[in-house]
């Protein structure tokens, strides 16, 4: 009876500023690429609706050129219908953003700015439950249960978190009924806030986002195919794959570890994919400074291979024992530095901070002093 | 090893001698020759002994060869751990080398074996710690010019520390060291600047801190500020509905409507209170006239009974004031006449008073004008002679320069007189018998001087014939003597002598004549000070005051005074009692004429009073209809305020039904304003976030933010960087430090004392590369090598090679020292400073010392052998 795509947090014009500017430009062009991809999918698979739920741009206020070539993208793709909700980033108080997309908006675009019901096709009603606020600090799909929709299919389209939940993607409070679906007689209820996919209930989804903007979910950003033959049959849904741009964070602990650049070789991606991976490299744990050098060389080797690279070395600690040592020197001035500073970084009595130097100046005495 | 002797054959200007040197002390030894003695070619002599090869030709060794040629032989005894030998050797002629034991001279080892027991006394293959310890003629600093010496010296001062203290590379780090700390200050430098400023990409980095964080508050401020607009823009908007609300308009209209019939209704009570008030004015206005009616006339009544009595005291007090004037009047009359009379005595007295003074003042200048008579004539008696005096000293030319003049020439005369007669030939004859010599038959006189002029003859009786040949008198004396008398008669002529008595005279009577000038002027200058025509003018003065002078009797001025003052005394009591009268007249006048206009007044007072109270029979009856009226009229008055005060209770507020309509008209217009303000603040605020809007600023915000976390986190690892690299830094420092300080030790050790002689509480530092001292530390300064004086340089120098020997000597390897002309350029004081350190160090030390400098080193002390040439 009706096949559309599910999907939420597109985040255009997102800033990443915490990126050098050319990955910045990579990444903003990733989220700006979804809309033809998503276009395409809706193609691929004969889908009538695109719905966004929400946070379909990442401010109040975006800049207009973000506005227009969303839409301009969207006006090329007049083979589907978008559905474009207000989420907490873009909510529906956001009056000049969606001024102006009611301004430029194409006639495939349609914007659910109030809580009313939605004809989507003559037999399939939309209930949207555009956020109002960055915070609504309430349940805003409460309505649904009570919208007269006659006997048409009931499909829900909401942003935020479920009460099961603690916080919503970004922190903010919200609070969805998880059984939203079932009590408001609704076939399917897409949800969006939530970056990661994520079934909530037999007819509750949330999509994710289709690209990543961030290493805190490790699955693959996808979209949602909802196909529903009638008012009385359950939702089916496809996940298809969209992103582009891999986020990786991994955690390397070195405890016990006897070849840690073997183990560090080993959790690396495939070398093609690493040119699109976004690298976070925790390392834990404790090893020798000679074991650390090596380990930084092979590091400093394979880095330029990703889109971007960070290694975190606070959480490793360095042990050192007199072999280590040797390797400085056996003997006089350059043995003498190394043991002072050994001794310091373990010297309870001094600041953790004089401690974390002592250990970095030891660090680089060991990296200086094995450089030939 | 010690050195015993030394013995050069056929070497440099010992051509076929042999030079020898014996009795060198276990202590100093000082060597001390005049310049070219063949000190230097003794030091060189014994280094090519130790450290040539006997087969050598090098430069060293053919430089000890003499001009005429032949084999060069060295030899030294010395003294070793195994016994005493002698060290010969024979260079580029039947070349050898040989040991022999002293005692016996039995050989012990000859050419390559000699060669190896002179290294192994050495203990070193190269010069070894001679190199050090032998410092040759003009090495004055630490080290030599040639870079193969400098390497040299360089391992074995290497050997001999690292032997007493270990390895430096080991100790300090060496190569590895200095590349470490290399890299350490690179990686800073990149990143830092010597004072520890930031720079290059920290800088950077905390440059583009400051840049992101002034533009994300910028752009916070902006995003404020768009937030702020939407906000307001939906308050606007809010607003605008409100306004534009049916219902509420309709309140605003009906609220109006009865505000408008409120007004209305408080108009037409305003207007009829109005009235009323003015009613209420009006009666008021006719009680108080008619109260007024009656307190003029009662106020009038009152009025005249005071007048009446007010004129008739009047008219009494001016009489009576009248007449006490009168009085006055007379006694003023009568003052008058006495004081008149006693001003006309003054007068009078004082008249006969200055009569009497200006007949003495008369005679007075009547007696001065005869007085001033005779001064006169007996002034211009002192005139006239003055006058005569003055002339005929005038007429004189015989003045005191003349006569000078005179007795000068007349001196010149008599000179050239005498001069004449000097040369004449005079002859005086003294006869004691009868007989007379007789010139052409006259006596020659006795007792006169007879002058003789040429051959003169003289007859002498019995005798014969005498004749006497004088030499004439010269021509010149004579003319001078004319001339004398011509200048003499000239200068008498002038005042008209003919001799210098004469010209006495004349000199004479002239000064009498000036004589009798003066003592005239004088005369004239007393009797007449200011001219005899002042004297004239005072003396017609004099006349006319004499005019009217008598000689008939006068009163006495004592009385005349009396009397004048006795008039005055009386005049001035008269026009007391005059004045007081005046006054009390006066007084007395004014006050009558102020009474009698009083009573004037309060007769005219009177006669207002009378017409204003009017004909006394109709007061009664005017009195009664007036207070009739006043009643009448109050009543009426009472009447009108009840009526007033009833319409104001009932009215309402006029000023409330104002407001009232004001309020509700207000708010109908202010509806409409604020629709007005409203819209117009709605346009404003859209152009505003429009603006903001389409900048994108909360995207570019999002991106600041993200960009200054990074970049702060970029600065703190930098930070942290500068931290570990700084502490790696100076933990490298101190224990290098450390390291030197421990290699140098021993050395330092040795040098303390000796350094001590010369520089007190000094110290040295050395230098890990050259392993000598760089620098002098006193006075909590460094000062460096070079920076010293050549003197200072020259003893440090000899010091350190003193510790030195004193670290071989620790070590058991003895070795001499041995300078060739050192301390040239250290001054008194500090050579017998050296001196001193010289002997401590001698203390199981040799020292050999070679020196052209005699007397300087004469306090140095020790053995002082001499150098014995023989030939061979």
């Amino acid at each position: 009876m009706i096949k559309f795509i599910h999907s939420s947090d597109l985040h255009l014009g997102k800033a990443f500023g915490l990126f050098p500017r050319d990955v910045q430009v990579r990444l903003r062009q990733a989220r700006a690429d979804v809309l033809p991809r998503l276009a395409a999918l809706a193609k691929d698979h004969a889908a009538s609706h695109i719905l966004l739920a929400g946070d379909t741009f990442d401010q109040t206020t975006p800049a207009p050129s973000v506005i227009r070539q969303a839409l301009n993208m969207m006006r090329v793709a007049d083979h589907v219908t978008w559905v474009l909700m207000p989420g907490n980033h873009d909510h529906a108080n956001a009056t000049e953003l969606w001024r102006q997309a009611a301004q430029d908006a194409p006639p495939n675009v349609v914007l659910q700015l109030k809580p009313e019901p939605y004809v989507l096709t003559a037999n399939v009603t939309l209930l949207p439950a555009p956020s109002t606020e960055r915070n609504p600090g309430r349940d805003l799909t409460e309505w649904f249960d009570s919208a007269a929709t006659s006997e048409t299919l009931r499909v829900g389209l909401a942003h935020g978190s479920v009460t099961d939940f603690n916080a919503s993607e970004d922190g903010a409070s919200s609070i969805i009924a998880p059984d939203r679906a079932r009590r408001a007689g609704l076939s399917y209820l897409g949800l969006g806030d939530w970056h990661g996919q994520l079934q909530i209930g037999p007819e509750t989804w949330y999509s994710g986002a289709p690209e990543a903007d961030g290493f805190k979910h490790a699955q693959t950003p996808s979209v949602l195919l909802v196909e529903i033959a009638g008012k009385t049959a359950p939702a089916i849904v496809t996940s298809l794959p969209t992103g582009t741009i891999n986020w990786q964070r991994a955690t390397l602990d070195l405890t016990g570890v006897a070849d840690c650049s073997a183990m560090h070789k080993a959790m690396l991606p495939p070398l093609p994919d690493r040119a699109m991976t976004l690298f976070d490299l925790l390392i834990t744990g404790r090893v020798g400074p000679l074991a650390r050098v090596a380990l930084e060389q092979a590091i400093a080797k394979v880095k330029p291979d990703f889109l971007w690279h960070r290694t975190d070395w606070t959480g490793l600690g360095l042990v050192h024992d007199t072999a280590d040592l040797d390797a400085i020197d056996r003997q006089g001035a350059l043995r003498a530095t190394a043991e002072v500073l050994a001794n310091e970084s373990a010297d309870d009595t001094l600041s953790p901070e004089a401690r974390k130097t002592a250990q970095a100046a030891l660090s680089h005495l060991f990296s200086f002093a094995l450089e030939e | 090893m010690k050195l015993l002797a030394l013995h050069l054959t056929n070497v440099r200007k010992f051509t076929g001698k042999r030079a020898s040197i014996a009795g060198i002390s276990d202590g100093i030894t000082v060597v001390s020759e005049a310049n070219e003695f063949g000190k230097s070619t003794f030091f060189d002599a014994i280094y090519a002994l130790f450290f040539e090869k006997f087969s050598s030709s090098a430069k060293s060794v053919k430089s000890l060869q003499p001009y005429a040629g032949g084999a060069v032989e060295v030899a030294a005894d010395v003294e070793t751990e195994d016994g005493s030998f002698r060290v010969e050797k024979r260079f580029l002629s039947r070349k050898a080398a040989k040991i022999s034991r002293l005692p016996d001279g039995a050989v012990v080892a000859q050419d390559d074996e000699a060669e190896r027991w002179i290294s192994s006394l050495l203990g070193s293959a190269s010069e070894g710690p001679a190199g050090l310890l032998w410092v040759r003629q003009g090495l004055v600093g630490l080290e030599p010019d040639s870079a193969k010496e400098k390497s040299q010296l360089m391992e074995t001062r290497r050997d001999l520390l690292s032997s007493v203290a270990g390895e430096i590379d080991a100790m300090t780090g060496g190569r590895r060291m200095d590349r470490v700390m290399r890299r350490v200050a690179d990686s800073l430098g990149e990143i830092t600047t010597k004072t520890g400023r930031k720079t290059g990409a920290w800088k950077a980095t905390s440059d583009e801190v400051g840049v992101l964080e002034a533009e994300f508050n910028s752009v916070t401020t902006q995003v404020q500020a768009l937030d702020k607009a939407l906000t307001d823009r939906r308050q606007a908007e809010a607003s605008l509905k409100r306004l534009d609300n049916a219902d509420a308009k309709a309140r605003r209209g009906d609220a109006f409507a009865a505000a408008k019939d409120a007004m209305d209704q408080a108009h037409a009570y305003a207007g009829a209170v109005t009235t009323a008030r003015q009613d209420c004015d009006l009666a008021g206005l006719k009680a108080k006239s008619s109260e007024t009616e009656l307190d003029a006339f009662l106020k009038a009544i009152e009025t005249l009974q005071t007048a009446e009595k007010q004129a008739r005291d009047s008219s009494d007090e001016a009489n009576e004031a009248n007449q006490w004037a009168n009085r006055l009047k007379t006694a003023l009359d009568k003052a008058r006449n006495v004081h008149k009379n006693a001003i006309d005595a003054v007068a009078e007295t004082r008249r006969q008073l200055n009569v009497s003074r200006h007949q003495i003042a008369a005679r007075k200048a009547k007696a001065e004008a005869t007085h001033l008579e005779s001064q006169i004539t007996k002034a211009e008696i002192a005139l006239g002679e003055r006058d005569v005096a003055r002339a005929i000293a005038k007429a004189s030319l015989a003045t005191p320069e003349w006569f000078r003049q005179a007795e000068l020439a007349q001196g010149e005369v008599s000179k050239c007189n005498a001069a004449v007669e000097a040369q004449v030939t005079t002859l005086r004859m003294a006869y004691d018998g009868t007989a007379r010599i007789t010139q052409n038959g006259a006596i020659v006189p006795a007792d006169q001087h007879i002058t003789l002029d040429g051959e003169t003859l003289f007859d002498l009786p019995g005798i014969g014939r005498m004749a006497i040949h004088a030499q004439a008198v010269g021509e010149e004396g004579r003319a001078r003597l004319a001339t004398a008398k011509g200048s003499l008669k000239n200068i008498l002529s002038q005042a008209g002598a003919s001799t210098l008595l004469e010209a006495r005279t004349l000199a004479a009577a002239r000064a009498e004549a000036e004589t009798k000038a003066h003592l005239a002027q004088a005369v004239l200058d007393t009797l007449a000070p200011n001219g005899t025509e002042a004297m004239r003018a005072a003396k017609a003065d004099a006349d006319l005051a004499a005019t009217g002078a008598h000689e008939s009797e006068l009163p006495a001025i004592a009385s005349l005074e009396t009397h004048l003052t006795q008039a005055e005394q009386a005049e001035e009591k008269a026009r007391g009692l005059l004045s007081s009268t005046d006054v009390e007249h006066a007084s007395a006048r004014e006050t009558s004429i102020k009474l009698r206009a009083a009573a004037e007044t309060a007769e005219r007072a009177l006669e207002q009073a009378k017409a204003d109270a009017g004909p006394e029979e109709t007061r009664d009856s005017r009195r009664a209809e007036r207070l009739r009226l006043q009643l009448q009229s109050q009543q009426a008055l009472t009447e009108a305020e009840a009526e007033l005060q009833a319409l104001i209770t009932a009215a309402p507020d006029l000023d409330t039904a104002k407001a009232g309509l004001k309020r509700a008209e207000d708010a109908v217009n202010a509806a409409v304003q604020e629709r007005a303000q409203v819209s117009e603040r709605l346009a404003a605020l859209s152009s505003e976030i429009r603006t903001l809007a389409g900048n994108g600023i909360e995207e570019r915000r999002d991106e600041l933010a993200g960009h200054l976390e990074a970049a702060n986190a970029a600065e703190a690892q930098f930070a942290q960087q500068v931290a570990a690299l700084t502490r790696l830094q100076s933990a490298l420092d101190a224990e290098r430090d450390a390291a030197r300080d421990t290699y140098f030790g021993p050395v330092q050790e040795e040098l303390k004392p000796l350094l001590s002689i010369l520089h007190r509480d000094a110290a040295l530092s050395f230098d890990s590369d050259s392993l000598l001292p760089s620098g002098l530390l006193r006075d909590h300064a460094e000062e460096t090598l070079d920076d010293l004086s050549g003197g200072t340089k020259e003893q440090i120098a000899i010091l350190t090679r003193l510790a030195f020997a004193r670290l071989f000597a620790r070590q058991g390897r003895h070795m001499p020292i041995i300078l060739d002309d050192a301390l040239v350029y250290s001054d008194d004081d500090r050579i017998i400073k050296m001196f001193t350190a010289l002997t401590r160090v001698a203390q199981g030390q040799q020292i050999i010392v070679f020196s052209c400098r005699q007397l300087a080193f004469q306090d140095l002390g020790g053995a002082r052998p001499k150098i014995e040439v023989v030939d061979v």
